[in-house]
């Protein structure tokens, strides 16, 4: 398992991105609200959409987690624990808690579906005769972020298994002789290159926000990209230094928000354009609406308001609507009017 | 172990949005109220667009079903789509064999199913061996198991509830049929329901417990209902005027097989119970018939025909049948004598396809060449060529099956959706497992476990060394994978001048978006040669991006000469460096052309040379299908070079408007009667 532990080694500072405002508040956005359930992040190759994300670790905030649960249960959570985890709680028992950053847990494009939902495991079943169950990646990202670098690659059946438990916060292991549900909440986040293929359509609704990285026009960021970057390959230690205190603000800053958003409050005039855009558009069911007002709600938050302005439902909808527009593929090149 | 489970997904599952909570969506909710009433309905399948609160409203009816007669909670079973075979229908407990020596049956889903609820989300996406098991329990209402020395059968009475998304591919009809009922639904087009929904999301979201607690009143009092509903329904008759009127309603549909008639009148009597009455009214029927017909018929909106009026005095010998009346349903089968309705599925169109007869006019083949002068307006044989021509695509369609591959024992490589096949890497979904074949590592643990278990209390006795488990290489299974194949579509178009007549390209481009449009869903590789002027091609190399194949076709101009051994070189060309890559692959050419050849490569008759092509490329590539699409235009004579073509290719020929796929159906259906 590929687990992106900050602490190994020194990431790229979030903070110290050139210019991709989208993807920046995109990401931050769901730190804010891992409600909003991921990013997708369309565009060339060599645009810092993996960069982005694997500096997202540095901004994560810190989660209490049952200590050697593989599940990730919530200790202050009955219904966020695994089965036996519940079981313990039930029976009274103290559990005990880890406090660790929320996790990235990187789902590479190869993974079968049984280390994505989890096996029999090997040993124990040699050793002792016993069924137990090996834990798979779902269970690993479980409240954390689930990370597809070229998501379009995916093997079939393993998108087919992660809508199913994408859709549920559940993961249901019937496989092998086990049979176990665990919960299994992640915020997904892909990124893909649209030349190599689109989404299936089901995929790309589980995706809360989508934004396209281009790479940088401005001759001037060109060059600040390359001068960072070479400073950072120089020394990342001191680079990260020298970025510290602008990393420990943007920090507070998500803290911040994450405290303000359950008082963020949108007017019914506000709901109301929401469903508008939509509706205009023309996008498939009501998810559309939902992430738009959750997006829209974490953009006042994060602003430091308390309620939501008609700048924020303009903002949230150029993330949320992009790739819900209903369509069948090509459309626009069958029917150039209609698009 | 289970009870710990059960108690587990009983928390997660408290999280779940209350039934009463969703707004409008009636059909949907009535369609799964009934089936929770009279189970014997057959189930609900929803389809719907994405985000419509399906699954929500499926699950929500967990917690409205009405206790069993024990006391307990009825089961609802969620089926993931990543359940292997022995958890679907049972098998051998191996550690209860390991450390008790005894053979314990392990009960699968289906068993858990029993007297509750069998929920299959995206059930369009469900692979075809478990939908095979998962159909015939749900037929029978029993489970046999005859697998790993085990031979037992068991109750397993369920409502079946599907959810799928269209979009994703449509599910096989057989399957279709066997849910009693299926409601279509869409999102909501009043802004002030969906704010109305926003609003309840947000405070679900915000607060699950609080937002529970207000609608705690409503949902008992609809589990209440459905309570007094399915205690009623055994006194619900149906009187035997209306019997016929059911007959009328489903041969006005034009349904086959007595599926339906059945599923009306089971329904329309839950749906008087739930109405509070005893008596069903001509309106129930009315009201549940569209959900029973709506997968079962060819148009999208039912044809329902006024009721007749109730009858002065009930005629004794009333040849009527006798009416639906109690759980027990005697009349439920056919038994008038008529067998029951032909699986009518892809494999009965695909059949009726390869046979389709070729339309009549083929003697009109023998017209002379002749005529071809009416395809000179573009070209002339002294090379004098109009400027290039830019179509545009026609209106689009959906496309019959062209080639449908059984399963096969051949392993293969590959992903993608058009034909499942057995995968020899270990990607792939684990379906079920094998004893030991040579050469692969691939071990089935569990199968492996569960067949070493009834032999360990005897090897203890032998054995040299204190082990948990003695596995000897006789134990040993394989897991045999299944993982769906695409195929690799190969377009040779003709972009030469002759297609611009009568704007036939126009027709040839809808043809091929069709096609793409069809190999997206397929996940398929497409790749596009064009030849045209003196040479061909590649215009489009393999590619995953059906898209890019799509915009490339848009910007396609015609002009020139026929080059049509061009053609066929270039798209050898590709084949074989395809096949090279991945031998198991599985290509199918489609050659779109009216074969009119004009530009010969050496120094022969154009159209001569292009049909020796053809003969060597057919014999060259034989894991490869090929199909000639003529783009003849319609008209009193046509020369139906491309038939030609098509016979030196052995490949199946197909007029450009044989492609519909609704004229597939009609065939299809002419055969039938």
């Amino acid at each position: 398992m590929t687990t992106i532990e900050p602490a190994r080694a020194v990431v790229y500072p979030f903070v110290a991105i050139v210019g991709q405002e989208n993807l920046k508040i995109s990401l931050i956005l769901n730190v804010i609200n891992p409600g909003l359930s991921g990013v997708l992040i369309r565009g060339e190759k060599g645009t810092a959409k993996s960069t982005a994300v694997r500096a997202l670790a540095d901004l994560l905030p810190e989660i209490d987690v049952v200590d050697g649960d593989p599940f990730q249960s919530d200790p202050h959570d009955p219904r966020a624990m695994a089965p036996e985890v519940y079981a313990r709680h039930l029976a009274g028992e103290t559990l005990p808690i880890r406090r660790r950053k929320v996790r990235v847990v990187e789902l590479p494009v190869s993974a079968t579906e049984d280390r994505v939902i989890g096996s029999i495991d090997l040993e124990t079943a040699l050793r002792d005769g016993r069924k137990t169950i090996e834990p798979g990646l779902l269970a690993a990202a479980n409240r954390g972020i689930l990370y597809m670098d070229e998501v379009n690659l995916l093997d079939d059946h393993v998108v087919d298994v992660l809508l199913d438990s994408a859709a549920m916060g559940v993961n249901t292991i019937e496989r092998e002789g086990i049979s176990l549900s665990h919960p299994a909440r992640f915020t997904l986040i892909g990124t893909m290159n649209p030349e190599e293929g689109e989404l299936r359509p089901q995929l790309l609704d589980r995706f809360g926000l989508c934004v396209h990285v281009e790479g940088l026009n401005d001759p001037a960021q060109r060059v600040e990209v390359v001068k960072r970057r070479a400073a950072f390959e120089d020394d990342p230690a001191a680079f990260a230094e020298r970025w510290a205190a602008e990393t420990q603000k943007t920090k507070a800053a998500i803290a911040a928000a994450i405290a303000a958003y359950p008082h963020v409050k949108a007017a019914d005039a506000i709901l109301f354009a929401i469903a508008e855009r939509s509706l205009k558009l023309g996008v498939d069911g009501h998810r559309s609406d939902i992430i738009m007002l959750k997006a829209a709600k974490a953009l006042a938050a994060w602003a430091g308001r308390d309620r939501v302005l008609a700048e924020d439902v303009e903002a949230a909808a150029s993330l949320a609507l992009v790739h819900r527009v209903r369509r069948r593929p090509f459309e626009h090149i069958v029917n150039p009017r209609a698009a | 172990m289970n009870s710990v489970s059960d108690f587990a997904s009983a928390a997660l599952l408290r999280k779940g949005y209350p039934f009463s909570a969703i707004l409008a969506q009636e059909e949907m909710k009535l369609a799964l109220l009934l089936n929770a009433i009279n189970p014997s309905i057959g189930g609900v399948v929803v389809r719907g667009e994405k985000g419509t609160a399906k699954s929500t409203a499926a699950r929500a009816m967990r917690d409205l079903l009405p206790l069993r007669t024990d006391g307990t909670r009825p089961a609802f079973v969620d089926f993931p789509l990543g359940a292997t075979e022995d958890m679907v229908v049972g098998a051998i407990d191996f550690e209860c064999a390991i450390r008790d020596g005894e053979l314990r049956f392990q009960p699968g889903l289906l068993a858990r199913a029993h007297q509750g609820v069998l929920y299959i989300d995206e059930v369009n996406l469900l692979d075809d061996h478990l939908v095979d098991s998962i159909l015939d329990s749900a037929e029978s209402g029993e489970n046999i198991v005859e697998r790993e020395g085990q031979s037992l059968r068991h109750a397993a009475n369920f409502i079946l509830i599907g959810t799928m998304n269209p979009e994703e591919g449509e599910l096989r009809p057989q399957l279709l049929d066997r849910f009693g009922l299926a409601v279509a639904i869409v999102g909501e087009a009043d802004p002030a329901l969906r704010v109305e929904l926003l609003k309840r999301r947000e405070a679900f979201d915000d607060c699950p417990e609080a937002f529970n607690a207000a609608y705690r009143e409503t949902e008992r009092a609809i589990a209440q209902r459905l309570k007094a509903a399915r205690e009623r329904l055994a006194e619900v008759m149906i009187p035997d005027h209306l019997i016929g009127f059911i007959s009328e309603i489903c041969s006005r549909n034009h349904v086959a097989g007595h599926r339906a008639d059945i599923v009306i009148a089971r329904t329309a009597r839950a749906f008087a119970a739930w109405d509070g009455r005893s008596d069903v009214v001509a309106d129930d029927i009315l009201k549940v018939a569209p959900m029973a017909l709506l997968h079962r018929m060819r148009s999208a909106t039912p044809d329902l025909p006024p009721p007749p009026p109730p009858p002065p005095v009930p005629s004794a010998e009333d040849d009527t049948p006798p009416s639906d009346e109690g759980d027990a349903e005697p009349d439920a089968e056919p038994g008038d004598g008529e067998p029951p309705p032909p699986p009518a599925g892809d494999d009965a169109n695909h059949d009726a396809g390869d046979s389709s007869p070729a339309p009549a006019d083929a003697a009109q083949n023998e017209s002379n060449e002749s005529n071809e002068r009416d395809d000179g307006r573009a070209e002339n044989d002294d090379g004098n060529e109009l400027p290039d021509e830019l179509q545009e695509i026609g209106a689009t369609f959906a496309v019959r099956q062209i080639k449908s591959q059984t399963k096969d024992q051949v392993l293969r490589t590959g992903s993608g959706r058009r034909s499942r096949s057995r995968s020899a890497s270990k990607q792939g979904r684990y379906v079920k497992s094998t004893p030991r074949r040579q050469g692969r590592n691939d071990l089935a643990l569990d199968a492996t476990l569960r067949a070493a278990a009834p032999y360990q209390k005897s090897r203890r006795l032998v054995a040299t060394r204190e082990m948990a488990v003695i596995v000897t290489p006789g134990d040993i299974r394989e897991k045999i994978r299944e993982r769906r194949i695409g195929n690799f579509l190969l377009f040779v178009v003709d972009g030469s001048g002759s297609m611009g007549a009568q704007r036939r390209m126009v027709e040839t481009k809808a043809a091929i978006m069709s096609l793409l449009l069809d190999a997206y869903q397929k996940r398929d590789k497409v790749a596009m040669v064009v030849f045209r002027g003196r040479s061909a091609e590649v215009v489009l190399p393999p590619t995953n991006s059906v898209e890019r194949a799509a915009r490339l076709l848009a910007d396609l101009p015609i002009g020139g000469r026929t080059p049509l051994t061009a053609g066929l070189a270039e798209a050898a060309g590709v084949l074989r460096q395809m096949l090279r890559k991945e031998p198991s692959l599985l290509p199918l050419v489609i050659v779109l052309t009216d074969g009119r050849a004009n530009a010969a490569l050496g120094d022969g008759v154009a159209r001569d040379e292009a049909l020796l092509a053809a003969q060597a490329v057919g014999d060259e590539f034989a894991s490869a299908k090929f199909a000639v699409v003529d783009t003849e235009a319609p008209g009193v004579v046509r020369l139906e070079l491309a038939r030609q073509l098509a016979r030196a290719l052995d490949a199946s020929y197909f007029k450009v408007e044989d492609l519909r796929a609704e004229d597939l159906v009609s065939i299809a259906k002419e055969q039938q009667t």
